[in-house]
């Protein structure tokens, strides 16, 4: 497998009113060829602006400061005109969480989605291309305006205009926080079993520990705009090593005891104005020691995976 | 035993949809009975369209039943309206959604008393603040707009909103399902909390296994409109005993466990036998002709030929 996505040390920060704001403080991933990588993390982690620094859509506030992000062989911060609208229409797609937002609400479905495939090199036809995610009555739909379909209707639509070109990588920002609880699983299920169908690589950005679990092979566990844990799904999820992923399981209901009572994690993300001096999670952490709030932590190999933490090494995973 | 506050008997609910030549009809509940006691919860679970809403909106009274009765405190149903006013109340999935972006939080809360006619406005005031503080909120927040609050605020504004007119029985309909991981703990540990000390009846809706066993005392699996399994939320600590129930277990479960995982939801139910036939692990000829009926197995009522798998069922025909 070779390397599909190689992101380390990125720095991005946002410029604000109340002054700059760090996003991404160092955040390092990579994803291999037809690899389904998972991002959890709180709101306000930088699981967003990691997913739109891909494709390098990131708001024009936001300032790209250091780090390199390469994308099927292509520094992303160095492409310009052809080469970069390249990338985002053949090397990638996006999915993201507002279906009918991300439609234009002035054409029908059919000839949105003939624009994204003549672009591409597939020359599948629409009909057969809606029938492919789901849309049993595809020839009304193809028709119909965005505002005519439901959520759910309208996010397979936008998953069907994310495959057409047959990009090599999917990027899923959030695709069911904005569906119905009950229709989450088969939109979930349908975008994994499309990328495996087309080879396609799939990183799901997502705060359901669950949907992650079943859909992605490995998983990053973003804080503070680090990637602080990032190993493969099950593992990670049965034995957390980074202080902060165990306290994430354990918010989780479902590993509590019977009548015991599920933990949040106390205190608030942090919101960083610069480069954090220690480690971002310190102020929440259970297990801190001095050291964690006066020097940086950096990336270690523990357990078959990359841990950002400064007793990665005395903490065996813990069996929750 | 106490007397139920909310109780459905035998309910059956049928849509009908489509122009008079091309009638559809869908089962949306069949043969649905349960009941809330003052100061329980009862969970509710099941996959989309497994009927859970529409049990939902039956207990609120929104939705009339097709046959069976629904007893609201010991008397049948009155479906005027104000004469449960104030008694029922609902928290949804998309707090964003249920509360109205241009009304200060604080009024959208008071707005039951409002249209009740509860209270003067100095006492409504009073009330909102008090109830704000209840749920874990400052009172200065009554002046924010709901998009001024993050997600966890939101919900806990939509459940004070419930919650201002002392209702009997509340309902939460994926009240948890939109929110962060940790958001979520917090709520779910708000929503015991507050049961605990007003004491209301509350049917807790998911299709998340793991919330509703946290929050409730009781818990009923649906299935294709029906209740397939009913028991303890203790009992559901351990494995359930109707398939259905172990596939949602395996689902909720953050290990991935390929082999407990239940066939996809096909289209058609069978509309004969059991309706999980086409998916059940265990599934045998009987399952396809005879439709169970809900019967007691230890403290657990199950709708299954085979409940806790067939080896366990053939041994005492064997010996």
């Amino acid at each position: 497998m070779t390397a599909l996505v190689a992101i380390s040390d990125l720095v991005v920060d946002f410029r604000t009113r109340q002054g700059p704001v760090r996003a991404l403080d160092g955040a390092s991933l990579t994803v291999h060829e037809g690899e389904k990588v998972g991002l959890v993390g709180e709101s306000g982690s930088g699981k967003s602006t990691l997913a739109m620094a891909l494709g390098r859509l990131l708001p024009p506030n936001a300032e790209w400061e250091s780090g390199e992000l390469m994308v099927a062989g292509h520094s992303v911060h160095d492409l310009e005109g052809a080469a970069l609208r390249r990338l985002r229409s053949h090397t990638l797609g996006y999915v993201f969480q507002d279906p009918i937002g991300t439609l234009d609400p002035t054409m029908r479905v059919a000839r949105q989605l003939a624009a994204v495939m003549e672009a591409g090199s597939g020359g599948a036809d629409v009909s057969a291309l809606l029938a492919d995610v789901g849309l049993q009555d595809h020839h009304r739909i193809a028709r119909c305006y965005p505002h005519e379909l439901s959520g759910g209707m309208a996010q397979r639509v936008s998953i069907a205009m994310a495959i057409a070109a047959n990009p090599k990588l999917i990027v899923a920002d959030e695709p069911t926080a904005s569906l119905d609880a009950s229709i989450r699983g088969q939109i979930l299920d349908l975008l994994v079993s499309l990328c495996a169908a087309h080879g396609t690589a799939l990183v799901l950005l997502s705060h359901d520990l669950r949907a992650i679990a079943h859909c992605c092979d490995r998983v990053a566990v973003m804080y503070g705009g680090r990637t602080v844990e990032v190993g493969a799904t099950a593992e990670v999820f049965r034995a957390p090593v980074h202080p902060y992923t165990e306290a994430l399981l354990r918010a989780a209901p479902g590993r509590e005891r019977l009548g015991g009572r599920i933990e949040p994690i106390p205190g608030l993300p942090p919101i960083l104005a610069g480069r954090a001096e220690g480690c971002a999670f310190e102020p929440r952490c259970r297990h801190k020691i001095d050291a964690c709030a006066l020097t940086r932590p950096e990336s270690s190999d523990i357990a078959a995976r990359q841990v950002i933490c400064h007793r990665a090494d005395e903490r065996r995973p813990a069996v929750l | 035993m106490t007397e139920s506050v909310v109780e459905l008997r035998s309910v059956d609910v049928h849509f009908a949809s489509g122009p008079l030549w091309a009638r559809r009809h869908v089962h949306a509940a069949r043969e649905v009975s349960l009941g809330v006691a003052a100061g329980e919860t009862l969970g509710l679970v099941g996959e989309s369209g497994s009927g859970k809403t529409t049990t939902g909106k039956v207990c609120l009274g929104l939705i009339r039943p097709t046959t069976g009765d629904v007893i609201f405190d010991g008397h049948p149903f009155d479906y005027r309206r104000h004469a449960r006013r104030g008694a029922l109340a609902a928290v949804l999935q998309h707090p964003q959604w249920s509360l109205n972006p241009r009304l200060h939080v604080g009024t959208s809360i008071a707005e039951p008393l409002v249209i009740n006619g509860f209270g003067s406005s100095e006492e409504r005031r009073r009330e909102t603040g008090e109830m704000l503080e209840r749920v874990g909120l400052q009172p200065v927040l009554a002046k924010r707009y709901p998009h001024e609050l993050s997600g966890g605020q939101r919900q806990r504004v939509a459940i004070a909103r419930a919650l201002i007119t002392h209702p009997k029985f509340v309902v939460f309909d994926e009240a948890v399902s939109a929110l962060d991981v940790s958001v979520q703990a917090q709520i779910l540990n708000l929503i015991r909390e507050l049961q605990a000390e007003a004491g209301f009846a509350a049917l807790f809706i998911s299709h998340d296994l793991a919330a509703v066993r946290y929050v409730a005392d009781r818990i009923a699996v649906m299935y294709a409109g029906e209740i397939v399994e009913s028991a303890t939320a203790d009992t559901l600590y351990g494995r359930g005993l109707h398939p259905y129930t172990r596939g949602l277990q395996a689902a909720s479960d953050l290990i991935d466990d390929e082999d407990a995982r239940l066939a996809d939801a096909s289209e058609e139910v069978a509309s004969e036998g059991c309706p999980l036939t086409p998916r059940c692990p265990i599934a045998t000829e009987m399952c396809g002709t005879t439709r169970p009926m809900l019967r007691p197995i230890v403290d657990t009522l199950v709708a299954c030929h085979h409940p806790e798998g067939r080896e366990d069922h053939a041994r005492p025909a064997a010996g």
